[in-house]
């Protein structure tokens, strides 16, 4: 099978920092990938930049085989490639289901006729049925989280971008989180790729890790494989005292 | 969406029939003079708040589609002398070309270009205006329109009937899936844009849907005067508008109508004062957005009708 989403290359300088350094990889169809890496490794950056948020100093991104490395946010969207923000952003002074009717009204969304229903099925799909009413502003952060994820779907996409999820949640809430997103990847057939540094949530979902440490992908495997790579401990936890007496 | 409810229908009226009765029952012609600029006003008012008030987008050059609109009408009538009754959709063309020719390279920055282009582009018109005289009549402006009415009365009756339509036409607009999108915009554009979202383009549609209103309500000012000259264009208008819109409640429509038709006639009913009439009328407008920042008008009538709902 032909690979849904193809990086090659993708280089981004702040000024003298290189925030994101020759980054390359690909995800088939159906592929449930995450990228690891502390905080400052070029992440929230790599995802920008899949989306249009921010160019690219250098590389190329093929989405479905179409170039989208110029395309404005929208259009990468409309192309069936959406994102969750790190930082919820919901629409302030619009109720839930108002928050989701503006992605049912994108381009790839509308062919429904009735939005408000699609909208409101949306909700219930992640959990947030039957609160159409309930303004945002009172919504803890989880409920944000699953709101987020209702107006991603609601453009349809074909890969799904959640960039730190779990940030901020309390156990529990993760637990349900973490079902949710399990089940829309099956459910709904979508390709997921997903940022998180919370080692142990992240390593029981996805089935393939991207690492990265300073802007650069440093290993790339499954969970198992990468939390016994040395340069990926190294970044975690730092060389242990040998490694520096020997260096 | 949020649909018009029975009692903003039942108010709608009740303030068309007053409005439409006032000149009757009190038979004077400069009631009914004053009373056509109210409504005029009212135009320009509502038709800001659609763009700006729905979108966060202020626009400081709101005089440019109402110069541009009076002044169509203005050469079409009085230099050209085309029937007067191409004037209301011509000076809808034109102003909504200008919308476009300083909404599309603008709209789609960030920060304040918009509002400085605008703002800019209404004081290049007027410039330009005195700069062509031979052409613009310079100060002077350009007399001698030939009025679309037999009688002062009618043509109150028509300007209101289109305040009316302007009205309706934008408040079903804002309460509609665009209207939503509007106002998401003027919430977070990256979460539009997130949301597959083009922002861009809503943005200079409505603001070209909101050029259109306020240039014919420009073309209706030209035919009432019977003359249009530089002033139109100044900034003195575009900050008067949004003055109005303020005090109705942004992103109402219907609250910068009533608001617009309100402070005309106070400017009108404090000429008693003479030279304390500027005191007072800016004491008042200091006092109602200080104490009331979301407006008077939008805000009171929710109030007021909290319970019918």
């Amino acid at each position: 099978m032909s690979d849904l989403l193809e990086v090659n290359g993708v280089t981004k300088r702040f000024g003298g920092l290189t925030a994101v350094k020759n980054a390359s990889f690909t995800l088939k169809k159906g592929d449930f990938t995450g990228i690891l890496g502390p905080n400052g490794a070029g992440k929230t950056t790599l995802f920008n930049i899949l989306t249009g948020f921010m160019p690219p100093t250098a590389g190329s991104i093929h989405f479905n085989g179409e170039l989208v490395r110029d395309l404005a946010p929208y259009q990468v969207v409309n192309r069936g490639m959406a994102r969750t923000f790190q930082l919820t952003r919901p629409f302030i002074g619009m109720n839930l289901l108002e928050n989701v009717l503006v992605a049912c009204m994108s381009p790839r969304a509308s062919q429904d006729k009735d939005k408000e229903a699609r909208a409101r099925h949306l909700l219930a799909q992640v959990g947030l049925g039957g609160r159409d009413k309930e303004p945002v502003e009172t919504l803890p952060y989880g409920d944000l989280r699953r709101l987020e994820i209702a107006r991603a779907l609601a453009t349809r996409p074909d890969l799904l971008l959640l960039d730190e999820p779990f940030a901020g949640l309390g156990s529990s809430e993760i637990e349900q989180l973490a079902q949710l997103i399990r089940r829309l990847h099956r459910e709904e057939n979508l390709t997921i790729l997903l940022i998180e540094h919370k080692l142990r949530e992240f390593m029981a979902l996805v089935s393939r890790v991207i690492a990265m440490n300073f802007g650069e992908i440093i290993a790339v495997g499954p969970p198992d494989e990468i939390v016994k790579n040395e340069k990926v401990i190294e970044a975690y936890i730092g060389k242990t005292e040998d490694s520096y007496a020997s260096a | 969406m949020r649909q018009l409810s029975l009692i903003d229908i039942a108010g709608g009226l009740v303030v068309i029939a007053i409005l439409a009765l006032a000149p009757v029952l009190i038979s004077s012609n400069y009631l009914t003079g004053v009373l056509t600029v109210c409504v005029i006003y009212g135009i320009w008012a509502a038709s800001w708040d659609f763009m700006s008030g729905l979108t966060g987008r202020e626009n400081f050059g709101h005089s440019l589609f109402i110069g541009t609109g009076a002044y169509t009408a203005g050469f079409l009538s009085s230099i050209w002398t085309a029937n007067p009754w191409y004037s209301l959709p011509l000076g809808v063309v034109v102003a909504v070309a200008f919308s476009i020719l300083v909404g599309f390279p603008t709209l789609r920055l960030r920060g304040p270009y918009f509002a400085l282009a605008m703002l800019s582009t209404s004081a290049i018109l007027q410039r330009l205006c005195l700069i062509f005289w031979e052409y613009t009549g310079g100060e002077e402006g350009i007399y001698g329109l030939d009025p679309l009415m037999k009688t002062p009365l009618y043509y109150y009756w028509f300007a209101l009937g289109i305040l009316a339509v302007t009205v309706i036409v934008l408040t079903l607009l804002a309460r509609s899936h665009w209207g939503l999108l509007l106002r998401a915009i003027r919430g977070d554009e990256a979460t539009c844009q997130a949301a597959g979202i083009n922002v861009t383009f809503y943005k200079i549609v409505s603001l070209m849907i909101s050029a259109g209103f306020a240039g014919l309500g420009g073309a209706l000012y030209a035919h009432y005067q019977l003359q249009v000259s530089p002033p139109l264009f100044s900034v003195v208008v575009s900050i008067t508008v949004i003055i109005m819109v303020y005090v109705g409640g942004i992103g109402s429509i219907y609250g910068a109508a009533v608001a617009a038709i309100l402070l005309t006639l106070l400017t009108e009913m404090l000429r008693g004062f003479g030279e304390y009439r500027l005191w007072i009328y800016t004491l008042t407008l200091m006092m109602i957005l200080f104490f009331l920042p979301n407006g008077l008008i939008a805000p009171l009538w929710r109030r007021m009708t909290e319970r019918l709902r």
